[in-house]
């Protein structure tokens, strides 16, 4: 749809047109270092922040897991190559740890999503006070989360206000953080309360951002609401959308704090996964290559997510120009 | 250009590899070993002090400010983080492995952990001319492996709080207030029953839910071992007839409504002050807060079981040197006038109240304010009972940490709602598993 | 020469732009029913903390509406530690959004527009970056401070969050959708890249900006664990942890730990509003719908 130029000769976008200026040295013209420079110098302060205040550390945490040590990290660890991921990866408890955590984000991220998407689109409708609304939606997400774990935690407790709710309705009262069958249940609610305001911030920006000359043409189409959204909306969301479903799963892949507050891993295991496990192996038992090592698997398991969102949501690349 | 990105990366990380490379490791290992004195005379020195206790709301700064008077020439400076923080803060300034700090709140079961992790100094030879100034069980609290690792600054105890009017609307008879004749938990039952049926959110708490400090009487007042046996108590015993029999009661009391589920031992204390709560075990330091509440209170003696022993729970902190501490006297001249001094100063100068661990501190404890209402001498009383005759220390184990973790899990889930002896079977596989690396 | 940036012409309001008040009434009611939970919060923070205890059983209007209003919670808080510990937090999260927003913007702007060998493998590294919980690099990443003399300082406190490789991701995002012919057209006018990013790129990217500013902000808003063991002065601790030292050993009230919370979320919730009303109309194509 765009064209682009070339030394101000426009060029058809094509495999086969012909290539105005290039040659077999043409990949380090002057454009293209300077372009490189350029790069690099807006790169440098990132890169550099980055790798000193994220991957050397990082690094180290790794190195370490490499290693068994004695709780406290006082006394100097001996190395163990994989012996640290070896003896995880047999554990049953680990393993249960590591199953727990994909179901979890399995469940939970397309359904915050989904949320911060439909909720998203209500924003965005032709309504009065639009902002404030919004805003009412972001609070959630600000209130520190060990303050809303609290909150919930009261609220939901057996003989609590929502049981209270649920009784007048005529229901019966739930267990919710006691049984290990709803626990973790809750403990996606609590965490969908929070996320789906701040995730729709982002979503919101990318519907804006959409331009209405392709509503105007669907409309012309006749198409209905759900179809313009399906092939009008849905693959116009698609950067944006890809944005928050790989925040978002690092996010609760990295969630601990309301696991700690409300259920501490409980009851009965049922809500232990991989980064409350472990934040208590590295700093309740003070095991830090252990956990290390716990939090590389989890990094790991993480990237997996990840790059299968990445090539979900991939961009149609357009026709090359070179080569 | 493949090639580009890999080397562009390999660059990056080795850079930063080298970067780390070049700035671990700082100061290495103790500054002063074991071979020196506290001195006669004050060196002028500045101490770090790590502590959790608010220098305003817990008036903490008025001890300090004490012992400046006492001790002008050593400045303490004096951190203070969040309770359930101390632990990642010392893990993550042990790591660093100067100076800072050179004293910290240690918790006494966790003397031996704290030992073995080289977090605390052996200060066996420094403290030795004192040892007499302390009650026994803190001061054995403090021991690991025959040395001195901490100085005790404060002990602790239980008391069964009640709340008259709640006792009252269900026609029930209040417990007993004389440790020699206390209600047992059989007798107590069924009035908890009828108390909850006249209408008491809550019937009975134990303040602590669901910690072993609070629980551990349950089991080893039934006869049970304090939680491990073997060599270093590093062999899990919590599948015992005492332990399960001990669970099971516990679960039963939330099972049949008894007890509350859902809510945390943080909020133990705001339902008892609210008046939803008739019967809750806790420490003395709930007394302050009644007397200022409207809450028509009493006081009786800690419950036990009619074929048991009577059991109380005990211990509180310690103050530990760090092995990496640049000021070992001043610090030393510190936690002497905090632990020992006149009773342990610390106990004895701080406006709100804290069971001290010596004699003579608790003659001057006894004296406060709080004790002179007609249920504050009843409380008097007991407490000066039961941490000379029913005390139990914690189990004493260079694993306490996971235990501690542990068995407060298995608690958890039986009060929820599981099988007593299929969480202390579970919870003892943990155990083992856990301890692997202490063998 | 200066570069003007193409931005889409505001359409004329039209009927079909009159509010839609049954979408208005759906709107409000779903912001009514996240938002109870921090009402309740709210009203807490209006109570001592018995009240908030013993109100809440049995259900009746009084769980949500105090019996007696008063702000004790709130002096008392901000009579303590916390009223400073705020100003820090205010002034470590506004350093960090400036300097961090520079950072950021000129990254992303290098990884989604720019061409060069490497870009892809530059990207994989700011991604990975984020995914590592911060946690597991606490404690080795404080070692590294301390030995560069950076505890106890403001720039400490800044620096890991200025790197927000979030960020950069939903800035990248954002750069990628504008045409590439503006920046082609500005080029063939002699630009810079500098002029291109900073005076074409930045005033389309208005909501991005927004959104980046307020991601690095609330990072370093909520920041606990990275404070808490890189500062031990008291005079530089930051609003997180003086929060949480309303949860003392004997006593947790709930009542100040409730304001505090309250307090803790107004600046955020306000300056997404603030900022939103300002910078978010600028754009590629922001009309109304």
């Amino acid at each position: 749809m765009s064209t682009s130029t070339r030394a101000g000769r426009p060029v058809l976008a094509g495999p086969r047109a012909p290539r105005a200026g290039a040659g077999p040295r043409a990949r380090w013209s002057p454009r293209r270092l300077k372009e490189a420079a350029w790069a690099a110098a807006f790169l440098a302060p990132a890169v550099v922040t980055i790798a000193a205040t994220r991957i050397a550390p990082s690094v180290d945490a790794f190195v370490d897991s490499l290693h068994r040590g004695f709780p406290g990290g006082l006394r100097v660890p001996v190395f163990d190559s994989l012996g640290q991921y070896q003896a995880l990866l047999s554990t049953d408890a680990f393993r249960e740890t590591v199953a727990r955590t994909v179901v979890f984000n399995v469940i939970i991220n397309p359904l915050q999503v989904a949320l911060a998407l439909l909720v998203a689109v209500l924003m965005t409708r032709r309504i009065a006070l639009r902002g404030v609304w919004r805003m009412l939606l972001f609070v959630p997400a600000t209130i520190p989360l060990v303050g809303s774990s609290i909150v919930w935690g009261i609220a939901l407790q057996p003989r609590g206000p929502i049981n209270a709710i649920i009784s007048t309705l005529g229901g019966d009262p739930q267990p919710f953080f006691t049984s290990p069958d709803q626990a973790m249940a809750a403990i996606i609610l609590v965490a969908t309360w929070v996320g789906v305001g701040y995730w729709m911030i982002f979503l919101i920006s990318g519907l804006e951002a959409i331009p209405h000359e392709y509503y105007e043409a669907a409309k012309l189409d006749r198409a209905g609401p759900v179809r313009t959204f399906l092939s009008v909306t849905l693959p116009l969301l698609k950067r944006p959308l890809l944005f928050v479903l790989v925040a978002d799963t690092v996010a609760n892949f990295v969630l601990f704090i309301p696991v700690q507050v409300l259920t501490n891993g409980g009851p009965q295991n049922s809500t232990t996964m991989q980064m409350f496990n472990a934040y208590r192996t590295s700093f309740t038992y003070g095991q830090k290559n252990l956990g290390a090592a716990e939090v590389t698997i989890l990094t790991l398991i993480m990237l997996v997510f990840v790059v299968v969102q990445f090539w979900l949501l991939r961009e149609e690349r357009p026709a090359r120009r070179r080569r | 250009m493949r090639r580009t990105p890999l080397v562009l990366g390999a660059l990056v990380v080795s850079a930063t590899v080298a970067l780390t490379g070049c700035s671990k490791g700082g100061s290495d290992g103790a500054a002063g070993g074991t071979d020196w004195t506290i001195p006669e005379e004050d060196p002028t020195a500045t101490i770090q002090v790590l502590g959790i206790l608010d220098p305003v709301k817990e008036h903490m700064q008025e001890v300090l400010d004490a012992f400046k008077k006492d001790h002008p020439t050593i400045t303490v400076e004096y951190e203070y983080v969040p309770f359930d923080d101390l632990n990642s803060v010392l893990d993550a300034r042990m790591a660093n492995k100067d100076g800072n700090p050179d004293v910290f709140w240690a918790d006494q079961p966790r003397t031996a952990a704290l030992a073995t992790r080289g977090y605390s100094a052996d200060i066996t030879k420094q403290f030795e001319p004192y040892f007499g100034a302390w009650d026994p069980a803190p001061k054995e609290s403090s021991t690991f492996d025959g040395k001195l690792y901490g100085v005790p600054i404060a002990n602790s105890s239980q008391l069964l709080y009640y709340n008259k009017d709640l006792l009252d609307a269900a026609g029930v008879a209040y417990p007993s207030a004389d440790p020699e004749n206390r209600s047992t938990f059989e007798d107590l039952l069924p009035n908890i029953q009828k108390v909850v049926d006249a209408g008491a959110e809550n019937g009975f708490v134990f303040g602590q839910l669901d910690r072993y400090y609070q629980l551990e009487p349950l089991s080893v007042g039934l006869g049970g071992s304090a939680g491990a046996t073997g060599d270093g108590n590093l062999t899990p015993d919590i599948t015992s007839d005492a332990w399960v029999k001990a669970l099971e009661f516990y679960g039963k009391l939330a099972a049949d409504g008894l007890m509350p589920r859902g809510i945390t031992a943080d909020q133990t204390d705001a339902a008892f002050l609210a008046g939803d709560t008739a019967y809750q075990i806790q420490g003395p330091w709930l007394l302050p807060n009644l007397a200022t509440s409207d809450i028509n209170w009493g006081v009786a003696a800690h419950p036990q079981f009619a074929d048991g022993e009577a059991v109380t729970p005990t211990g509180s902190w310690s103050l530990a040197l760090s092995p990496f501490s640049d000021q070992q006297q001043a610090a030393a001249i510190f936690m002497k006038w905090m632990s020992v001094d006149g009773g342990g100063q610390y106990a004895v100068v701080r406006p709100d109240p804290e069971l001290p661990a010596s004699p003579e501190g608790k003659k001057v404890y006894f004296e406060r304010d709080m004790f002179q209402s007609e249920e504050g001498k009843k409380a008097a009383a007991i407490i000066d009972y039961e941490t000379s005759k029913t005390a139990v220390p914690r189990l004493g184990t260079v694993g306490y940490v996971e235990f501690e973790e542990i068995i407060g899990r298995a608690y958890s889930d039986v009060r929820n709602g599981a099988d007593a002896k299929g969480a202390l079977e579970a919870a003892s596989a943990e155990l083992e598993t856990a301890w692997a690396a202490y063998k | 020469m200066s570069v003007t940036p193409v931005l889409a012409p505001r359409r004329r309001r039209r009927a079909s732009d009159a509010t839609n008040w049954p979408i208005t009434a759906l709107a409000v009611f779903v912001a009514a029913v996240f938002m109870l939970p921090a009402l309740w919060l709210f009203s807490g923070s209006l109570r001592p903390t018995s009240e908030i205890f013993g109100s809440l059983y049995p259900l009746s209007w009084g769980v949500i509406v105090p019996k007696t209003v008063s702000v004790d919670n709130y002096t008392a808080l901000f009579a303590g530690t916390f009223g400073r510990a705020f100003l820090v937090s205010l002034t470590v999260c506004l350093l960090t959004v400036a300097i961090g927003l520079v950072v950021c913007v000129t990254a992303a702007y290098a990884l989604a527009v720019l061409e060069f060998p490497g870009r892809g493998a530059a990207f994989a590294f700011v991604v990975i970056s984020f995914m590592v919980p911060f946690e597991a690099i606490a404690i080795p990443l404080s070692q590294l401070f301390n030995s560069w003399g950076l505890t106890n300082t403001l720039m400490g406190l800044v620096l890991p969050g200025i790197g927000n490789g979030l960020a950069i991701f939903n800035l990248r995002q954002f750069f990628r959708s504008v045409p590439a012919s503006y920046r082609e057209a500005a080029k063939v006018d002699g630009a810079s890249e500098p002029r291109v990013l900073f005076g074409m790129y930045v005033p389309l990217s208005g909501p991005a900006i927004v959104n980046s500013a307020l991601l690095i902000f609330l990072g370093q808003w909520s920041s606990y664990l990275w404070p808490l063991i890189t500062v031990s002065d008291p005079k530089l601790q930051v609003a997180p942890i003086a929060l949480a030292k309303t949860f003392t050993e004997h006593f947790a009230d709930y009542g100040q730990n409730f304001a505090g919370a309250v307090a803790l979320s107004v600046v955020p919730a306000v300056l997404m509003l603030v900022l939103q009303r300002t910078f978010g109309a600028l754009g590629i194509s922001s009309g109304e719908k």
